[in-house]
């Protein structure tokens, strides 16, 4: 018993130095999570993983409410589905500069060794590869990229030349001419690049310009033995830029002076981003994922496709629930969190050292906590951030801290 | 890295002769005055016809006047009907090919130096014998075929160290083994002391002359 109060007297300590286990309540696309999601979310991972098995191109709709977990779901993702290059987008940093800024997104996931594989194979079926007297590569650059250009002036009709040509002229210098592979390099990157950097390189343009960073985008994904996954979180802030404006509004000033009477700016921007989304469809391999807070948005956005591509209405499959916390979710979660606190703070010793599992807390807190949240994640992770905060400032004792949420939910 | 599935086509030390028709990376050695050394991806062995290379290179040293030079020529079609002539031919697995090829795409070194046509960088001779290994030296060549003892060195470049040897890298090596058996091996890269070695010459290949 001692050793016990010890032990529970050493983890009060440390939290009250500052050391809140629970920390951030909202998860993003920038910070790893290190948790993986709870026992009763398995079978959606499971189905998420099957359909991505057995299908090329889909656009999966996930859909769950507010604070649900919808970002932490692309971290379980990304770790469950380690052979997928999974990259995450959100229509807010995306808006302007689409295709670049998913293909800047698209190669920082990928990496350079896959990116160079991709690109030596591409040169593979251009040719570029062909041997004499069956030991030595002589490369002629010119014939390889007409080679190319006949291929992809066929597959990628809708794309005009100059585009084609700069993608070409990128690629094979990359991998056929040493003198030069370093600023190919920078140019595949999408670094920005002056006209003399490009003119070195043959190239009307970087890839921040028109359709290029598109092209890429389409050849690396097409000719990747991995398969992509393109998680776009939060899809119906598309749906609400194109939501009629409440006409009661007054407005200062009336963009009907710019854009003409039937469209809003809102609007324009919405429809350019949406016939964006709807090129990338068109990438073979590339399965999308989004997630949407309600099952109304998913029929608005089944009733925009129907307008544009009716052909790509049967890409979208039957919607995945990502539902709030059972009960039991709230302790595993509890549990699991302390204990990779435990883990940080290196006192994994504690993960076996109380007789209440679920100290400092304890199980009615927790359950209290759940009833109170009806199993909202983000809703749990703020009291628990709440409490373990009133006991690092310790205004109160920490027992009338516990009893006061045990009631306050009563 | 070694490999048994390479396959001798023919071996005159140890009287293999395979019939029929090979395609792939084969590398036949010659018995001549110039040491010579045919690269081609086919060739054909019958007992009665003898040895047919069709689109192959040769190269080695001949004697022009009073010097000897290093040369390379395209082989149209060619019969050797003296199986004398050839002391080997063998062809190279997939497996190491391909590492082969990996070496030679390798972003390492981009600036290698390469040779517009083929030219000596070594040669053993007591009348006729060139080094310009010196005028080489911490320099990165391309291309350079090697003949050392009863073995060959393709290699994908070579650097002249400070102790004017020649280090090859991502080489493919021919020889006899103790028990006089041909094998093929893949090395990253091979160091050879000239001065314990019986180096017989080193060239450089020409890129024009690979093109042509």
């Amino acid at each position: 018993m001692i050793l016990h109060e010890n032990s529970e007297a050493r983890l009060l300590n440390i939290i009250k130095w500052g050391n809140n286990p629970f920390k951030k309540f909202v998860s993003t696309s920038e910070i790893k999570e290190e948790l993986d999601l709870e026992k009763s979310r398995d079978n959606l991972i499971k189905n998420i993983k099957s359909i991505v098995k057995q299908n090329n191109n889909f656009i999966l709709p996930i859909i769950g409410s507010v604070g649900s977990g919808k970002t932490h779901l692309f971290w379980a993702l990304k770790n469950n589905l380690y052979y997928y290059n999974t990259f995450y987008i959100s229509l807010e940093s995306v808006y302007k500069k689409f295709f670049y800024n998913i293909y800047s997104e698209f190669i920082e996931n990928l990496g350079m060794g896959p990116l160079k594989f991709v690109i030596n194979q591409l040169c593979e079926n251009w040719g570029a590869l062909e041997k004499r007297y069956g030991f030595f590569h002589v490369v002629d650059i010119e014939k390889v990229k007409q080679t190319a250009f006949e291929q992809l002036s066929t597959k990628y009709y809708e794309i005009d030349h100059e585009t084609i040509i700069d993608a070409i002229n990128g690629i094979t210098i990359h991998q056929l001419d040493p003198y030069k592979k370093i600023e190919a390099e920078r140019w595949l990157l999408g670094k920005l690049m002056d006209v003399k950097e490009l003119s070195t390189l043959n190239l009307s343009y970087d890839l921040h310009k028109g359709k290029n960073a598109y092209i890429l985008l389409r050849l690396l994904i097409e000719n990747s033995k991995l398969g992509t996954i393109l998680f776009i979180d939060d899809f119906e802030k598309i749906i609400k830029i194109m939501k009629p404006e409440d006409d009661g509004l007054e407005e200062v000033f009336d963009p009907s002076w710019l854009y003409g009477s039937k469209l809003s700016p809102n609007d324009i921007a919405s429809e350019k981003v949406f016939t964006k989304i709807i090129q990338l469809q068109k990438i073979e391999g590339l399965r999308v994922i989004i997630t949407l807070k309600s099952i109304e948005s998913l029929e608005q956005i089944k009733k925009k496709y129907q307008n544009l591509d009716s052909e790509l209405l049967s890409m979208i499959k039957e919607p995945l629930f990502l539902n709030n916390f059972s009960e039991d979710d709230i302790f595993e979660f509890y549990k699991n969190t302390m204990n990779s606190f435990y883990d940080s703070i290196e006192c994994n010793e504690f993960t076996q050292a109380f007789e209440n599992p679920y100290y400092p807390l304890n199980k009615l807190t927790l359950k209290s906590i759940f009833e109170h949240t009806e199993g909202n994640p983000r809703a749990i992770i703020k009291i628990l951030i709440k409490i373990f905060n009133e006991l690092i400032d310790d205004e109160e004792n920490f027992d009338s801290i516990l009893k006061k949420y045990e009631n306050r939910v009563k | 890295m070694s490999d048994s599935d390479n396959s001798i086509l023919f071996d005159s030390l140890k009287g293999i002769q395979l019939e029929g028709v090979f395609e792939g990376s084969i590398i036949t050695r010659c018995r001549d005055d110039n040491d010579s050394i045919i690269f081609s991806d086919n060739l054909k062995i019958s007992s009665s016809e003898g040895i047919f290379i069709t689109e192959g290179f040769r190269v080695g040293f001949e004697l022009n006047y009073n010097k000897k030079i290093a040369f390379s020529r395209k082989i149209e079609a060619q019969w050797y009907e003296d199986f004398e002539s050839i002391e080997y031919s063998i062809l190279i697995s997939e497996d190491i090919m391909q590492i082969y090829d990996d070496g030679q795409f390798s972003d390492a070194f981009p600036y290698t130096l390469n040779k517009l046509n083929t030219a000596a960088l070594f040669l053993e001779d007591y009348q006729y014998g060139i080094n310009h290994l010196e005028f080489f030296k911490g320099e990165m060549l391309r291309n350079p075929v090697a003949v050392v003892c009863d073995g060959v060195i393709v290699a994908d470049r070579v650097v002249i160290d400070e102790r004017i040897d020649p280090v090859f890298y991502d080489c493919l090596i021919v020889g006899r083994d103790e028990k006089e058996d041909l094998s093929v091996s893949f090395e990253p890269y091979m160091n050879i002391k000239k001065s314990l070695t019986d180096v017989k010459y080193i060239l450089i290949l020409g890129i024009e002359e690979l093109k042509l």
